[in-house]
């Protein structure tokens, strides 16, 4: 399947100003539901939509300094987990070439497996890393 | 599992070997460690004394040569202060033992100190050195253990005021070279240092080696009065924040240990500080070669005097340091600090005023307020020794003429770049080449055909053959999955840039392979430039051209398709286990045979290492790199962000009915439908060789046969796969 073969209603909407762009590039990667998603499989995702509550909770008590270090890591790493079976009901696509441009094509579970784990080490050791600088993460 | 219990076969004594938790706070050292195994003759020890500690190692004079304890009293041997010739007259002091944890807190490779027990007799000559603990990855399993015990070795018999450095003594320098580590060079860099600055300052507390006299300070006065937002800004004022999570504790968002503290003699800082009558006061009472300075606590509920200046009559928490020289402060050197007359200085709940009586410290240069502190390992609740400093030195005003120069000691790492500054120079350079040839790939691969590459594999197999013998064998530069492992244990435990900086070349590697994979993927790496993945190739090609081509094969794409997970699940698995434990990670990580190719060598290990190596090699001649197809954790790890490369191969419309690409592709990478697996490619460039071949490309010999059926003429051909259409300018635009 080539990319001209994509869904356009799973393609996210973009706008043109580079606010907007931005906007919804962060909302792309960070919201792993869609509408459609939830019209055909709205169990799974609400399942979902509770453990990134949870997961965020998780996030909010290592702020706090009330989470030690493993148990965030071994939430995070759950919910990646979850987030993949997320994103192949509500969002089966992923970026082809440059991540400035547009371009998109169908997931494979092993392309979802990849950008879910590479997106979430990288947002997860952001995070980790500023609460571990701040002071409030345990180690 | 297998390299598991290889790995047990062969465990390492002191990797994580468990110490008792009373090792760095019992002041008797030597119940706990065999302190006679670093000073021949000993056969009593006195309990820990001084600041750093240590203890004295005693010989028996009539005899007895039956373990004494020594419970002198723990108190103070100045700097200075030599022991020679003990009040017993029985036994006579042949040297110190201590552990080098009591006196440094420098990480090596892992993240973690090597905690070394080192014997040095009075004269200043080390007698011993013992390891007996360690988190080295490298020293677990690929290279022996031993190793390091005879790296540590090379001290016995040296001076500890000899400048000693790792490598080969530096020309018309007053340096000694040590034989390093191959393949742990970090590990023996951070060692060396912890050898010598233990030794050193021991040497210089007990006397043997001379305090440094610097020429002293002369003072400015400003008839300015400075305020205390002043003094900060300034830097006449400095602060040591210490947090609770730095001493293991759990953060309750109140510091462990707030200080503000600052030299007194500046009249213009003193003045400001203690107020004029004060500062007069202050400097009547101090003699010459005496300073004063002042601490005050604003936060934390941690005291810095501590309670040891009752018992002791010495404050072991605090003391000065300058360059190599440490001062420390007893009960006689304690004055009150009542208030501070600075406008705006801070409230504050314990105070002092210290005096240091040394020739040695001048406020002319920096010097460093060090607080010792005791760090609380949470997994073990074993407390270790710990230190945390900050610098403080007079603002150019404040001193005639200003800031004196100060020479740096240049910084290890930087040494070693300078020392393989043509290494570096090469080696960026191969880099720099195979980078630049494969950005111009189109034009490499338009200039060959599907039977003659020689464009495209002149390049790669120069890339291949140096990247084995330069940069594997010769450089050692073998990336690894530990690697990845260890950046993450160090991001948890203690980050040092200089740590990995001193490996320049598996640091510019690094680099070089993390930009790479995310333009072009992993397949320049792990095709052209991985000194294993090279070797495996390179044996598969050898395997060819002497005629066992007809030996070899690839496996059916279904079993290709199944086994090539394995490498993610190792990747995975790996990741998983370092969550829990880096050391049994490390262990797994032997799947990778790089040490035992490149670092170690394949005939100095283990025979189930060397036949694992074997095996590995032996199928790389009839199949194409079964290692990097199935089994590499890092192939695997670089894969992941390749799945966002910016720059693909390129692919044309008939490609997804045409499998002619598919069929001559080694790496299994193209599927039935065209696409290709850009996870699996080793961007060999076979298949854009043909994409351009107007005789070898189905679709495109196609099209070359129905124009010269039809007399039209043969157009170069595009970025797109075909003949560049000739298209007919209107009437207009061709005026």
């Amino acid at each position: 399947m080539s990319s001209s073969d994509l869904d356009p209603y799973r393609l996210p909407p973009y706008a043109d100003s580079a606010h907007a762009w931005l906007l919804h590039e962060a909302v792309d990667h960070l919201w792993p539901w869609s509408q459609r998603g939830f019209r055909h499989h709205k169990w799974v995702l609400a399942i979902g939509l509770v453990l990134a509550l949870a997961v965020s909770m998780v996030w909010v008590l290592a702020g706090l300094g009330r989470m030690t270090a493993g148990a965030v890591i071994g939430w995070w790493a759950g919910w990646s987990v979850f987030e993949i079976v997320i994103r192949m009901y509500s969002k089966p696509y992923i970026k082809e070439g440059p991540w400035w441009q547009r371009h998109y094509r169908p997931a494979s579970i092993m392309d979802m497996l990849c950008y879910v784990s590479f997106k979430n080490l990288l947002v997860g050791a952001a995070l980790f890393v500023g609460l571990k600088t701040l002071g409030l993460l345990q180690m | 599992m297998l390299m598991l219990m290889f790995a047990s076969a062969v465990y390492a004594n002191s990797y994580e070997a468990p110490l008792p938790a009373e090792l760095s706070t019992d002041p008797d050292l030597c119940a706990y460690v065999p302190c006679g195994d670093v000073i021949a003759g000993a056969d009593s020890f006195s309990e820990r004394k001084g600041k750093p500690t240590y203890v004295e190692a005693y010989r028996s004079k009539k005899g007895d040569h039956g373990k004494i304890d020594d419970h002198e009293s723990n108190g103070d041997s100045q700097e200075g202060g030599n022991h020679h010739g003990d009040k017993n007259d029985d036994r006579e002091l042949i040297g110190y033992v201590f552990l080098s944890t009591d006196i440094v807190d420098i990480p090596a490779y892992s993240g973690k100190p090597v905690v070394t027990l080192i014997g040095m007799d009075t004269k200043g000559i080390i007698t011993g050195a013992k390891v007996l603990r360690h988190s080295e990855p490298i020293l677990l399993l690929g290279i022996p253990e031993g190793e390091l015990t005879k790296f540590i070795k090379q001290y016995v018999g040296k001076f500890v005021g000899d400048k000693i450095e790792i490598g080969k003594p530096r020309e018309g320098q007053s340096y000694i070279g040590l034989d390093a580590i191959t393949g742990a060079t970090v590990t023996v860099v951070a060692q060396n240092q912890v050898m010598m600055r233990c030794g050193v300052q021991i040497a210089r507390q007990v006397g043997i080696l001379k305090p440094t006299i610097r020429p002293q300070a002369k003072f400015t006065e400003l008839a300015k009065s400075p305020t205390w937002d002043d003094l900060v800004t300034e830097g006449g004022v400095q602060r040591l924040l210490v947090k609770r999570e730095d001493v293991g504790l759990e953060a309750t968002g109140t510091p462990y240990l707030d200080l503000w503290f600052g030299y007194l003699n500046q009249p213009t800082l003193g003045r400001a500080i203690l107020g004029k009558s004060n500062y007069e006061s202050l400097m009547t009472r101090l003699k010459p070669d005496e300073h004063a300075i002042f601490i005050i606590r604003t936060g934390g509920g941690e005291s810095f005097k501590g309670s040891g200046f009752v018992r002791g009559g010495i404050y072991d928490r605090i003391q000065v340091a300058q360059e190599m020289d440490t001062f420390t402060f007893r009960d006689l050197d304690y004055l009150n600090l009542y208030g501070i007359e600075a406008a705006g200085a801070p409230a504050f709940n314990e105070s002092a005023i210290f005096i240091i009586r040394s020739k040695s410290f001048s406020a002319a240069y920096p010097w460093k307020l060090v607080f010792l502190a005791n760090k609380m390992d949470k997994s073990t609740g074993h407390r270790t020794f710990t230190s945390f400093d900050a610098e403080s030195w007079l603002p150019d005003a404040y001193l005639q003429g200003g800031r004196p120069v100060v020479i740096v000691p240049e910084p290890t790492w930087l040494r070693i770049w300078k020392d393989k500054a043509w290494g570096i120079v090469a080696f960026t350079a191969l880099l720099l080449l195979i980078g630049t040839v494969y950005a111009k790939r189109d034009w490499l691969v338009r200039r060959c055909t599907r039977k003659n590459k020689y464009w495209v594999d002149g390049f790669k197999y120069f890339g291949w053959i140096a990247s084995i013998g330069f940069v594997g064998f010769a450089m050692m530069a073998q990336p690894s999955i530990t690697q990845v492992l260890t950046w993450f244990h160090a991001l948890l435990f203690h980050w040092e840039w200089e740590l990995f900086l001193t490996d320049p070349f598996i640091f510019i590697f690094w680099w070089f392979i993390i930009i790479t994979v995310f333009i072009w993927g992993r397949g320049l790496f792990c095709g052209w430039l991985c000194p294993f993945g090279s070797l495996s190739e390179l044996l598969y090609k050898m395997g060819g051209w002497v005629g066992l081509k007809r030996f070899q094969f690839l496996l059916p794409e279904r079993i290709h398709h199944q086994l090539k997970w394995l490498k993610y699940a190792i990747f995975y698995g790996l990741l998983a286990v370092s969550f829990f434990s880096m050391g049994l990670a490390e262990k797994l990580a032997e799947v990778e045979p790089f040490k035992t190719t490149f670092l170690v060598g394949i005939f100095n290990r283990a025979w189930p290492y060397t036949l694992f190596v074997a095996i590995l090699l032996g199928l790389s001649i009839f199949t194409e790199r079964p290692f990097c197809k199935y089994l590499c954790p890092l192939g695997a790890a670089l894969a992941i962000p390749t799945t966002f490369r910016w720059f693909g191969l390129k692919r044309k419309p008939a490609c997804t009915t045409c499998s002619a690409c598919a069929k001559g592709c080694g790496s299994l990478a193209i599927n039935p439908k065209g696409e290709i697996d850009q996870r699996e490619c080793m961007l060999c460039l076979d298949c854009m060789v043909m994409y351009y071949d107007e005789h070898a490309c189905p679709p495109l010999s196609q099209e070359r046969k129905r124009r010269e059926r039809a007399g039209l003429p043969l157009t170069p051909v595009g970025a797109d796969g075909h003949y560049i259409p000739i298209m007919p300018l209107p009437a207009e635009e061709k005026r």
